[in-house]
């Protein structure tokens, strides 16, 4: 039995084979919409049970600071010339010093700096009741999809339940996401090693993987047919295995694993190893301890075989990229960056002094007509001084000087049209108070301003459990509520005015995903639209995915890889 | 060739906000060349003393890190006899993670990593690797030899 309820049903879309997959892509990409929705409204109506956690549903809504202070800052640092010694200390340190700027802020309080975490054997051992929990709970990533019928009686009992029932991954999932806590996010990117005349490793598409639950594992091994096609960069929250076409990967080869706020590597018992930095883990077809590991950390999978002439035959280097999320998603920093150059050559001058200068020159970009490039961490530089560094030998991997985050130039640009309709919604608020932050372009979903949260909440208490009673259970209406979906994007005006109406007095800085939710939750409204879909609106609706979301993961730099993740010598599509 | 804005800025600032304790003047004549002096950290065996260094910003500075090396004698396990400096922003071709030089580093955060390098030998990763297995053998002797080395060669 098979809802379409927001909670439960993309949690098993991507590893569900043949006729199915279909649907449950359109139910993915439709739980993407409702689920988030229904989450927030979910959410601001627990919290609002609940006082204590009022603050921090507050700080999740507005979408002026999901880090507020800390990242300023920081990154600021990085971009305008130190004036202070600890300043430029702190650019010395880059690495560590991004984390544990991130877990001082205040979505974090508890972590502790990452540091100490260094201390391997300490944090491993600390890491062990954790992990073994988290296999029990998860035996089988693919298979352990919640049973839909749980996840929404968890979720009408959520107040109660709180957050930590681990069997209900998705629900915990996106409590999480509306958590001020940041998602456990890891990206592995292929890496030469440049300085050694080793041979190049096996090339593969970047991966992403945001974990549902912390208590997840990423089994990584040798991809094989019967696993089926593992997702490279899921929209959601996912812990699907990783496959390398190589032989030198074993099948059950390495894990990975978020334990104590910290991720960690463990070789699974390899034939032919994992290292880390260099260091082998453990001995041939051992199991090693737990290893933390961080950003800017360099994984390899297995040694070349037969001086791995052959493809098949290399060795797998992977970059660690982890806990950076923070830095994808909208923040002071990269806000203030975007109006600043919108407001290019507009305003006074007099605005902009001093505030960005191009690290590599020292000069300032805040000046109409030069040739700028930003990165995709909202880093700038004149595009003369930063272009040694885009055509570099890496291309298209490129790494920020600033705060060294990575980012692949090739991927697809992301087009999804939420900054279409996100500027046509803006349009159409123009009655109302329309907040800066909206037409400051893809900015995110799941940015909620204070002031209508108490909108959210009235809709989330009104239509919410009627949804959940209601228990939608075929896929024909789940069809329908695409449908609607579509419908709501060619009307967006419309429908948005229906929604104010209806729903939310002062929807200020609402995005259309929180009018989504208003107009498909209304009883009635639904039935009005009944149409069948085309065939060739489901791939048009996959990419309306608006991806920028708590998921954090899937920004728009990822690559969105349609020939299969093996893409290894670029001609998996042909494979 | 001309000297490049970067490099004309960096110098500009270095002059109007130097860093405490730390000290990096030009040659006249090359102005791509700085004679530095880096006073010992507080706390550590290098206390008291100032040492000096040469610093060159290569032609492609900053997309190369620049050179420096220190002049005074120094016992430290990541500094070796000829002064060269295991540090790894200070490379582009070593170590497993290559490259930690960004050219958004300075002049100045480059002089005040060598001046925490002081104040934090690393002796797992040894360049001067007799001093580093002094270092980790018997740390209090090792230390009191970088005392010795200071007051001998860097408090003149």
């Amino acid at each position: 039995m098979e809802t379409a309820t927001a909670s439960a049903s993309f949690s098993d879309s991507s590893h569900r084979p043949g006729r199915l997959r279909r649907f449950s892509q359109l139910r993915q990409n439709l739980s993407g919409h409702r689920s988030r929705n229904s989450i927030s409204n979910r959410v601001s109506w627990l919290s609002s049970s609940l006082p204590g956690r009022d603050s921090t549903v507050t700080q999740v809504g507005n979408s002026t600071a999901p880090c507020p202070d800390s990242d300023q800052p920081t990154l600021a640092r990085y971009t305008s010339a130190p004036t202070s010694s600890s300043r430029a200390l702190a650019l010395d340190n880059q690495p560590s010093s991004t984390d544990s700027a991130r877990s001082n802020s205040p979505n974090e309080p508890s972590r502790t700096s990452n540091v100490m975490a260094r201390l391997r054997s300490s944090s491993a051992m600390q890491g062990r009741p954790p992990r073994t929990l988290g296999r029990t709970t998860t035996p089988d990533g693919p298979t352990t999809s919640p049973e839909p019928t749980a996840a929404a009686a968890a979720a009408n009992d959520a107040p109660a339940e709180g957050i930590s029932t681990p069997p209900v991954e998705m629900q915990e999932g996106e409590e999480e996401a509306n958590k001020p806590k940041q998602k456990a996010t890891i990206r592995f990117f292929p890496y030469q090693d440049t300085y050694q005349n080793s041979r190049p490793s096996l090339p593969f598409v970047p991966v992403a993987r945001t974990l549902p639950s912390e208590s997840c594992v990423i089994r990584v091994g040798r991809y094989s047919e019967r696993d089926g096609i593992p997702i490279p960069n899921p929209a959601e929250p996912s812990d699907a295995p990783v496959g390398f076409k190589s032989k030198v990967v074993s099948r059950k080869h390495c894990e990975f694993m978020f334990v104590n706020g910290q991720w960690h590597v463990k070789d699974v018992g390899s034939s032919s190893g994992t290292f880390l930095n260099h260091m082998r883990l453990s001995q041939p077809n051992m199991t090693s301890r737990l290893y933390s590991i961080k950003d800017g950390d360099i994984v390899q999978l297995g040694i070349d075989f037969r001086g791995g002439e052959e493809m098949i035959f290399r060795c797998v280097r992977i970059r660690i990229e982890c806990n950076r999320s923070w830095q994808q998603q909208p923040n002071e920093f990269n806000k203030n960056t975007e109006s600043l150059i919108k407001n290019l050559g507009k305003g006074d001058t007099a605005d902009y002094s001093g505030c960005r200068e191009c690290s590599i020159c020292l000069g300032s970009v805040l000046r109409p007509y030069q040739c700028l490039f930003m990165a995709a961490c909202a880093h700038v530089w004149h595009y003369k001084c930063i272009s040694r560094l885009l055509h570099s030998p890496d291309y298209p991997m490129f790494q920020c000087p600033n705060c060294r985050a990575f980012t692949d130039l090739s991927a697809e640009v992301d087009d999804t049209p939420e900054y279409e309709t996100e500027s046509k919604k803006a349009a159409a608020a123009k009655a109302g108070p329309a907040p800066e932050d909206e037409t400051e372009g893809p900015s995110r979903s799941a940015t909620q301003t204070p002031a209508e949260a108490p909108a959210t909440n009235a809709a989330g208490e009104s239509s919410e459990p009627q949804e959940q009673s209601e228990g939608r259970a075929e896929e024909g209406e789940l069809v329908t509520d695409v449908e609607n979906l579509h419908l709501r994007e060619e009307q967006l005006a419309e429908a948005d005015a229906e929604s104010r109406g209806s729903d939310s007095p002062a929807p200020n800085g609402s995005n259309d995903d929180l009018a989504r939710s208003a107009t498909i939750n209304i009883p009635g409204f639904q039935p009005t639209q009944p149409l069948n879909v085309p065939p060739g609106r489901s791939s048009h609706l996959r990419a309306d995915t608006p991806v920028r979301s708590e998921t954090s993961d899937d920004n728009p730099l990822t690559p969105r890889n349609d020939s299969g993740p093996l893409a290894f010598d670029g001609r998996a599509g042909m494979q | 060739m001309a000297l490049p804005k970067r490099i004309i800025k960096e110098t500009e600032r270095l002059m109007a906000e130097p860093v405490p304790g730390i000290n990096a003047v030009p040659h006249e004549d090359n102005l791509r060349y700085f004679d530095v002096s880096i006073h010992g950290p507080a706390q550590s065996p290098y206390e008291g003393g100032i040492f000096r260094l040469e610093l060159f910003l290569p032609d492609d500075y900053p997309m190369t890190p620049p050179k420096i090396r220190f002049l005074t004698k120094i016992y430290h396990p990541n500094i070796d006899r000829l002064g060269r400096i295991c540090l790894d922003v200070l490379k582009s071709t070593d170590g497993p993670r290559k490259d930690n030089w960004s050219p958004a580093l300075q002049i100045r955060t480059i002089l005040l990593s060598i001046q925490a390098l002081l104040g934090a030998p690393n002796p797992d990763d040894p360049l001067a690797n007799d001093v580093a297995q002094r270092w980790k053998d018997d740390e209090p002797a090792a230390i009191q030899t970088a005392k010795e080395w200071t007051r001998t060669h860097a408090m003149a």
